[in-house]
């Protein structure tokens, strides 16, 4: 498969060369060109590794194989079985504003492994670290470089996990669900399924029946993690679909900033992505949680694509903790996900940093869930959406302050950005407020980058697509000052390739 | 649904619906309309809180109870109107009592010229076929539960019509009394106006209660402006206590028309406002202004949505709600624009007040936009008075509880500012006074 990985090179190549030779105004000339400029994946490669397989299709003996294949323990194998059982009694939801064509359950593989099994981060597939090093993942040697510990999930498995030996010494376990099930057992028992409980939603019981892997964290009492973890999710196989399951715990006083990124490679058909994130802060623990999700978003016709369909939540238990969730929607044919807070301490914070962007026919309906029940919780929402192409971009909240929750506070701002005249920009905030002290507050405003803007860049002799790249940066800016510093470069430069071709 | 799912509130209404003797029976296509709403109605039943535009609104204890097929005093139970007279508004009205048309209380007479107003009985009695539009509409949404109800078992209503440039000086007042029938009924007004290129009018809709009662009321209407109509038109809910009340309103704007809606929600128990407006004509233009003021266990659930089609439409809303003691003020305000409507200016505000513990406000403003010329914003706030007026106000010494009430009636009164009729502005203010927590 080198060659296909060549080809890959190549049109990288021919792209760089084509857009330096391109003013804007030729760019509206040519058509041909301009389509030609259109959006690039730069992830789509597949590498070639023999991959072991589970038969398609989805059934009670399917789950207990899977949970076999990774030597589980019966309680996990009952776990999943239960949660598979309550999966069957449940109905497709529909209620978001998707197109999307139906699953069917039954052709995908649960599980695909690369075949040679890892056993330490020296033995893992070369071609393997090839592929993390061209997605530029600091796996390895680069990871000390980068200070940045990652656990990397291809397809079904955890390949390897980074700076063990460092993080081992400060107390904090990182390190793959499976491992994670084998060797704390009893932490897994006690905190899974315990934020997003089994039969929580469709998507979360079909990932609860038969996730894959995942990272598990947990951070001790007092314990500032010495260094930012990172999972990077990557779906290789084909007719596969990805659900992995993360777990983050904080005891008393610790501190975790955790990264996520995600990539897959093109193909023609749908892959679904259904994953579970939990978060749980104890007593005055924070956790800081950024994605930046770049899964192949299909063609500019919209065929292909990952369907990304993932339950987030995070639960502040305790006093004064906080949850942040900071995400950058770049990929994926559709995109369905609100990362939510259910603020149950006292004086807990919930923060929600969202840019979201749609270009071609992608379809996002994304937002979040700020649930207050302690007293004095506070929590803001930022969320930014851009939307080009014939795509389609919903921001979808709910803010709810529940009858205990004394001066409860909520900030919600949604800005939309329209590209084009055949997209479409959406906002549904839900507000539910039941107690008289809490204060609760949403702004919304949806506009096109203005002339007087783009007519000012140009006129300071900048090109279209540079002026529009600019006002961009500066509409996201709010969001891309959460994210860790090496994630905020690489956010804007995904913002800028994905919007390529978008004016003119 | 199957018979035994069917609920005391589904058969009563199907059994008057089975005696009913409704007007312009016998017109073809007015009967085929009916019996589909009808069989509509029969099949869906009353929806549940899965259904998103019932998600705040439960109906299972309106379920439960069942509803006389109307009143059949009606036309004779005597009813004191001073009580609902509207200081300096003099002009022609329409009255109707549990639904039944009430010539003898109303002003018909010298009707202004240009306009014409009669009872839905009288008019399907004429000519129909002018309403075949209106009343063939088939309800088809699952959540436009009462629309069906209403369009199979509507008797009576309101048929308005201003001919094209007629500028009607005087404000037309329409009222509708609820008054106690023994037992609990239903009853069912249609109302269908239009207003012609270039014409004029000015509406309030009044709902009052002659005594305490726990009818059921549902109301809709189809209002059509065209080519630059102006339409004002009031409505003032201040049902019997215990009632159930349910509108739903169609307005449809052509080319440059401008209609400014206002909703002033005190009464009833269980109120559902449904307003669908359609931006349909270039540089049509619509404002709408709502306050709902609730104690007690008081519901009240207003559902808003408005479409612009056309290039250069502009709409604002602002509504304000304020929920005291166990009640629930539920608002949903979207705003769609349509592909190509380029130049549209939309925006809405929805701030709400919640003064007890027990209280729960529900608010929901929306945007779908699907054009890229457009400024649309909105903005929603639930909380409580701002601590630094309360302040200036005692430092000037008044007393908590009065500096309380003053802010609360200003930050409502703020909305009805434009209304042009100094003597309904003044009753609206007293109304809102009397309603709200007083000092």
């Amino acid at each position: 498969m080198t060659t296909a990985h060549d080809d890959t090179k190549n049109t990288m190549t021919t792209e760089t060369t084509v857009r330096s030779d391109l003013s804007a105004t030729t760019l509206r000339d040519n058509v041909e060109v301009a389509e030609a400029l259109g959006r690039r994946y730069e992830a789509g490669f597949v590498t070639d590794i023999e991959t072991e397989y589970l038969p398609a299709g989805l059934s009670e003996d399917i789950v207990r194989q899977l949970s076999a294949l990774k030597k589980e323990p019966e309680w996990m194998t009952e776990w999943r079985l239960k949660a598979y059982r309550h999966w069957l009694t449940m109905p497709t939801p529909d209620w978001a504003k998707l197109k999307l064509t139906p699953i069917d359950y039954q052709s995908i593989s649960y599980y695909a492994a690369p075949k040679s099994g890892p056993k330490s981060l020296d033995e893992v597939d070369p071609k393997l670290l090839e592929t993390y090093d061209k997605l530029g993942v600091p796996l390895h040697e680069r990871a000390k470089l980068a200070g940045v510990a990652v656990d990397a999930v291809f397809d079904s498995v955890s390949v390897g996990t980074t700076f063990r030996k460092e993080l081992a010494e400060a107390g904090v376990i990182f390190c793959s669900m499976s491992e994670a099930i084998r060797e704390h057992a009893e932490l897994v028992q006690k905190y899974l399924g315990s934020v997003v409980p089994v039969g929580d939603n469709f998507f979360a019981a079909l990932n609860s029946a038969v996730f894959s892997d995942g990272s598990f964290v947990f951070i001790p009492k007092g314990v500032r993690c010495p260094m930012e973890l990172s999972t990077y999710f990557r779906i290789n196989a084909i007719n596969t679909g990805q659900f992995e399951r993360t777990l983050i715990v904080c005891e008393d006083d610790a501190y975790v900033s955790y990264l996520e990124g995600c990539t897959a490679p093109m193909r023609d058909e749908n892959q679904l992505h259904a994953a579970v994130v939990e978060l749980v802060a104890l007593e005055r623990a924070q956790i800081k949680y950024s994605t930046v999700q770049n899964w192949y978003p299909g063609d500019e016709n919209g065929v292909g694509g990952i369907y990304n369909f993932v339950t987030k939540r995070g639960d502040c238990r305790g006093n004064d903790s906080k949850i942040s969730w900071t995400q950058v929607e770049t990929g994926s044919a559709i995109t369905w996900k609100y990362p939510s807070c259910v603020l149950r301490g006292d004086r807990s914070v919930g923060e929600f940093y969202s840019v979201a962007l749609t270009h071609h026919r992608q379809q996002a309906d994304t937002g979040t869930k700020m649930i207050h029940i302690g007293k004095g919780t506070k929590s803001k929402i930022v969320s930014k959406g851009i939307s080009a192409g014939r795509s389609s971009n919903s921001y979808r909240g709910l803010v709810k302050v529940e009858k205990g929750a004394e001066g409860a506070r909520n900030y919600t701002q949604c800005d939309s950005l329209l590209i084009g005249k055949k997209c479409g920009a959406h906002t549904f905030p839900y507000m539910e407020v039941k107690n008289p002290t809490a204060i609760v507050e949403h702004e919304a405003t949806t506009s096109k980058i203005s002339d007087d803007q783009l007519f000012y860049c140009r006129s300071r002799g900048i090109g279209e697509e540079d002026a529009v790249s600019m006002i961009v940066d500066g509409f996201c800016k709010q969001v891309f000052r959460e994210l860790p510093m090496e994630f905020a470069v690489e956010a804007k430069k995904l913002l800028e390739v994905s919007l390529e071709g978008a004016v003119g | 649904m199957s018979e035994a799912q069917r609920t005391p509130f589904v058969e009563s209404l199907l059994e008057a619906a089975a005696q009913a003797q409704l007007p312009g029976s016998g017109i073809g296509w007015l009967d085929a309309a009916r019996r589909e709403n009808l069989d509509a109605f029969e099949a869906g039943g009353l929806p549940d809180s899965r259904m998103e535009a019932w998600k705040y609104t439960a109906l299972r204890a309106l379920g439960q109870r069942r509803f006389a097929a109307g009143d059949a005093q009606a036309s004779a139970r005597a009813v004191e109107m001073d009580g609902f007279a509207l200081p300096g508004i003099e002009g022609p009205s329409l009255v109707f009592v549990n639904g039944v048309f009430r010539s003898e209380l109303c002003r018909l007479d010298n009707l202004p010229a240009g306009l014409s107003l009669q009872p839905l009985s009288q008019a399907l009695q004429g000519n129909a076929e002018p309403l075949r539009f209106a009343l063939s509409r088939h309800y088809r949404e699952g959540g436009d539960v009462f629309a069906r109800l209403n369009a199979a078992l509507a008797g009576d209503g309101v048929v308005l019509r201003v001919a094209a440039g007629a500028k009607v000086a005087q404000p037309v007042r329409l009222l509708f009394i609820g008054a106690p029938a023994g037992e609990a009924m239903a009853s069912h007004v249609r109302q269908i106006i239009e207003l012609g290129e270039g014409a004029e009018l000015a509406l309030i809709e009044q709902h009052v209660a002659a005594g305490v009662h726990q009818n059921l009321a549902t109301q809709v209407t189809d209002i059509v402006l065209r080519q630059g109509a102006v339409l004002r038109h009031v409505t003032l809910q201040d049902a019997s206590e215990g009632s159930t009340l349910v509108r739903h309103d169609s307005v449809q704007l052509d080319g440059e028309a401008h209609a400014a809606m206002y909703a002033l929600e005190l009464g009833g128990s269980l109120v559902r406002h449904d307003l669908h407006v359609v931006l349909a004509g270039d540089k049509s233009r619509l404002d709408t202004r709502g306050v709902f003021a609730l104690r007690g266990r008081q519901h009240v659930d207003t559902q808003m949505s408005i479409r612009h089609e056309a290039l250069n439409t502009a709409s604002e809303s602002v509504w304000r709600g304020v929920a005291d003691e166990r009640s629930r003020g539920v608002f949903r305000g979207a705003i769609v624009v349509a592909e190509g409507a380029d130049g549209s200016d939309a925006s809405l505000s929805s701030k709400n007040l919640l003064l007890s513990g027990q209280a729960e406000i529900d608010t929901k403003p929306e945007l779908e936009i699907y054009a890229d010329e457009v400024k649309a914003a909105h903005g929603a706030t639930v909380g409580q008075l701002d601590e630094r007026s309360l302040f200036y106000l005692r430092s000037r010494g008044i007393p908590l509880a009065e500096a309380r009430a003053m802010l609360t009636a200003a930050f409502c009164r703020a909305v009805f500012e434009a209304l042009p009729e100094d003597g309904l502005r003044d009753y609206i203010n007293e109304r809102l006074m009397a309603q709200l927590p007083s000092a």
